[in-house]
């Protein structure tokens, strides 16, 4: 009676440690999903994007041609607000790291897994919108999450769209 | 265990909660964009830039890959013709130069002599400004040690040194210098030969690790590559002589386990066979000289001396006569005893008599490359570095050159630091010289400076690379170049029209590309010199080649002289270079470190390879510390059971053992140097590394050698298993 409790006590500590392990490394390279709230500047898509009208490409530049979207530089969002109203709190912060020259450290929400590749240039390039994966960016404030990104969700859009489901299209 | 459903359960539970566990941590990642955007960086996209690897003198065509700023990866330039996409390990370690963590980030100066005062940061304006003072007032020599420079920065840095009166010395341990001097002696030519490895059907190599780290060791690579398997109709033929199978030696079709020392005896057996049996192509009176020279000797006896059957040297004699296009060639372990030039030269004369000079598959010469100018600048050895810390010297110049690590401390190499009057280093990493420095004004790495490399003659093409800056400097750093510049400025030397070093060098490259190119006119220069900084250099068509007129008569055998009498020190001592860390340039890259080595799978540390049967009559285990003792000293590390050395040799590979290298590097194994006796290369001066005769002693401690076989420590188990070493008569 007494070995098999510490048989299963051994046992179970030892799956348990195991799928520990493994849920730490999976996680660490899934999207942090709370993170909403905690940019240093209170950012808002739907007033950039939706009221403004401002195109996804004029800050994102680099996604028609590289793997990355990209960040919109400092400079490029000076472009716009040096010559505008700063009695916002978050505008003012913005000034801020400008006359420090000092980057905005955003936080990032989308992340895939290092395992998986993926690029926007090839996205594009094939008349996927932004919108597709990204939801409705123009109506949601902060920073929207439409999709879950997990494979599944990215392989119904390729096959439906007759692109390549082989494995090493996104596992190089 | 029997595993009942209900535990199963449980367990699943636990498995459960224990994934749902990470899914707490809160692992922020941050984007940080540019403050201005760079209007050539495309965020995610990989720019390539060409350079050229100064890892080691071969001067290897690179690609770098960049990304936002950051260098990321090394690549072979596919368009180099020396290496055609292909690198070494070595090549690719460079980036880890780049970002080491130990990398000397800004001046320094040693505050007193005495006591152990750690150095201190100071301004570039201010060591500028010391070191200028210092060689104004200047009492006695100043002399430079730097490692082997090319192109540009040679022609500089020997302009600066003749401008104040100074000389400069290249050291590069092991250096093939006896290859050089025996080129001279054997034929007459003062250039490094070219050997033409891929056009040759039967290779008789000498020791010569030309798939290591000798010579040019990927273009050697590729040629070998095509001298086994690059023609349709012939698998060229590869017999390798030493007394440790090399890492070369284990791609060999068979193995000659020569007796240390006696290479050149081998040679001269051979030499006699070939000129007994068949006809010779030389005329006659060259013919009755070198029937002379190798028929000094009577073939039983160099049998004995060498320890090789005289019917295994008469098979490798015939076989070497009857080939189409055979090669004789020596370097590594044959290079590494008092008679070493002698050697080379009775090696290489075995291409004499085989009329192979200056033929396909031979050993072939080419007129000196373009610009080299370096030429002229004398190379030291372990023996004249000896005699220079016997001169009272006043400065002492250091550029990236070790030799408190690399000689021997029965040269008493340090009294050359202690008593000079001040001594300054441009090295980039603190090392076991430059700890020695009163000033360090350290160099960029190469990923961040400009520069050129000129190909020596040992390659048929003209080919001079170009090296340009991949990434912003990281640190406070400078390239040498500038250093050089500044100081000539403050000296008020005249000669040095530019600011900058990239200035000086667009200046010889004005020149190059006019007589090369028949480029003129700055606008014309301006687009030939962003297509070649774009290609990674210059390259002509094959240089002319030269034939050899005087062929002096080989030199006359003198028998290697060994430290210890065999009777006390019964066996022979035979430390190697690295293939990774060579003798110590890559210990402080940890991609290097834990490169297993392809023989044993050992990494990160020193170990030595020992017979198994010397192995077992000293009572010493698998793994086990063995003790190795000289006349100059001992070292302890732990024994790997090695069938492929002979019974009467221990080998210990180079590279570790630094005092100061940096966190990766430092008290990381044992250097072999350090027990080695003061022994040269008696025509070159150059060390007879492997003139140290030792005895072994078991400690029974078990030794903790990293391998990546670790089931190669258990008993019985040997790491090799490619036929035994014949025992010793
Ligand atoms: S042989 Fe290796 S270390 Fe030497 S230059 Fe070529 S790549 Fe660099």
């Amino acid at each position: 009676m007494k070995r098999s409790v510490l048989h299963s006590v051994s046992l179970l500590s030892v799956v348990g440690l195991v799928a520990l392990a493994v849920g730490l490394l999976y996680s660490k390279g899934t999207a942090d999903l709370a993170a909403q709230d905690r940019q240093p500047i209170p950012f808002s898509h739907e007033f950039h994007a939706g009221r403004l009208g401002l195109d996804c490409l004029y800050c994102h530049r680099a996604a028609h041609q590289s793997p990355t979207a990209g960040v919109p530089s400092l400079q490029l969002c000076m472009g716009c607000h040096r010559n505008m109203d700063a009695n916002q709190p978050g505008i003012q912060t913005l000034l801020d790291h400008w006359t420090r020259r000092q980057p905005v450290a955003w936080v990032r929400l989308q992340r895939l897994p290092d395992f998986v590749y993926f690029t926007h240039e090839r996205h594009l390039a094939n008349q996927v919108q932004c919108l597709d994966c990204h939801g409705q960016v123009e109506s949601t404030p902060y920073t929207p999450r439409a999709a879950t990104y997990e494979m599944g969700w990215c392989l119904a859009c390729h096959q439906q769209r007759g692109a390549s489901r082989d494995c090493i299209t996104c596992h190089k | 265990m029997k595993l009942k459903r209900r535990t199963f359960i449980k367990a699943l539970g636990l498995a459960a909660a224990g994934s749902f566990l990470p899914g707490c941590e809160r692992e922020v990642h941050h984007l940080v964009p540019y403050v201005l955007p760079d209007d050539e960086i495309v965020p995610g996209v990989a720019d390539w830039y060409a350079s050229t690897c100064r890892e080691c003198q071969a001067g290897c065509g690179v690609v770098v890959r960049v990304m936002e700023g950051r260098a990321k990866k090394i690549e072979g330039n596919s368009e180099h013709p020396l290496n055609q996409g292909k690198l070494c390990a070595k090549g690719q370690a460079a980036l880890q130069g780049l970002y080491n963590p130990d990398r000397i980030r800004e001046p320094l100066r040693r505050p007193e002599r005495e006591g152990r005062r750690p150095f201190e940061p100071l301004a570039w304006e201010e060591a500028l400004t010391q070191l200028t003072e210092r060689l104004r007032k200047v009492q006695g020599p100043v002399i430079m040690i730097s490692r082997p420079l090319s192109g540009t920065l040679a022609e500089l840095v020997s302009t600066f040194m003749r401008a104040i009166d100074g000389e400069l010395y290249f050291y590069e341990p092991g250096a093939d210098l006896p290859l050089r001097a025996a080129s001279r002696a054997a034929f007459g030519m003062d250039a490094w030969p070219h050997i033409d490895l891929a056009g040759s059907d039967y290779v008789l190599s000498f020791g010569a690790p030309f798939l290591e780290g000798w010579l040019s060791p990927v273009s050697l690579g590729i040629a070998y590559g095509q001298m086994r398997q690059g023609r349709p109709l012939t698998r060229g033929r590869f017999v390798q002589v030493e007394p440790r199978l090399s890492l070369t030696g284990a791609s060999a079709d068979r193995w000659i386990p020569i007796r240390p020392g006696t290479a050149g005896l081998l040679a001269m057996g051979i030499g006699q066979i070939l000129l007994a049996e068949r006809p010779s192509a030389l005329p006659e009176t060259q013919r009755r000289t070198y029937e002379r020279i190798y028929g000094d000797i009577p073939l039983d006896r160099i049998a004995a001396l060498t320890d090789i059957p005289r019917e295994e040297l008469v098979r490798t004699a015939r076989e070497f006569g009857s080939a189409g296009a055979p090669l004789a060639i020596g370097g590594g372990a044959a290079c590494a005893h008092t008679n070493a030039t002698e050697s080379l030269a009775a090696i290489q004369g075995l291409n004499v008599v085989t009329g192979r000079i200056g033929r396909p598959g031979g050993l072939r010469f080419y007129e000196p490359a373009l610009f080299s100018g370096t030429q002229s600048i004398p190379w030291l050895t372990e023996r004249s570095l000896g005699e220079l810390a016997q001169r009272a010297l006043s400065v002492v110049l250091l550029y990236d050159s070790n030799p408190l690590h690399t000689a021997p401390p029965s040269i008493p190499l340090r009294r050359l630091f202690e008593q000079a009057d001040f001594v300054a280093s441009f090295s980039p990493f603190m090392d076991d010289s430059t700890s020695a420095a009163d000033l360090i004004l350290p160099d960029h790495s190469p990923l961040e400076s400009w520069g050129d490399h000129v190909q020596p003659t040992s390659f048929p093409t003209a080919i001079v690379s170009l090296s340009q800056p991949v990434v912003t400097p990281l640190y406070d750093t400078r390239a040498v170049g500038d250093t050089f510049l500044s100081l000539a400025h403050r000296l008020g030397l005249s000669g040095f029209p530019r600011e900058t070093f990239h200035a000086f060098l667009q200046d010889r490259w004005r020149r190059l590309l006019s007589e090369q190119a028949g480029t003129h006119g700055e606008e014309a220069f301006a687009a030939a010199w962003a297509h070649h900084v774009q290609q990674g250099g210059w390259w002509g068509r094959p240089g002319r080649e030269l034939t050899v007129t005087a062929a002096p008569p080989p030199l006359p055998h003198v028998p290697a002289t060994f430290d210890g009498d065999d009777q006390n020190w019964p066996l022979y001592f035979h430390p190697y270079p690295s293939p990774s860390l060579g003798q110590g340039r890559g210990a402080n890259l940890p991609w290097l470190q834990e490169l297993p080595d392809a023989l044993t799978s050992a990494m990160w540390g020193t170990w030595a390879e020992i017979n198994p049967h010397t192995a077992q009559a000293h009572g010493i285990r698998q793994g086990d510390i063995v003790r190795i003792v000289s006349r100059y000293g001992s070292i302890e590390v732990p024994a790997l059971y090695y069938p492929a050395i002979r019974p009467d040799v221990i080998a210990v590979p180079m590279g570790q053992g630094h005092q100061e290298y940096g966190r990766y590097a430092s008290r990381r194994g044992v250097n072999p140097q350090s027990i080695l006796a003061p022994l040269f290369d008696h025509r070159t001066g150059v060390l007879a590394s492997a003139a140290t005769r030792v005895r072994i002693e078991a400690t029974g401690r078990p030794g903790r050698p990293v391998l990546l076989e670790p089931s190669a420590l258990d008993p019985g188990h040997e790491l090799l298993t490619i036929g035994k070493a014949r025992s010793s008569p």
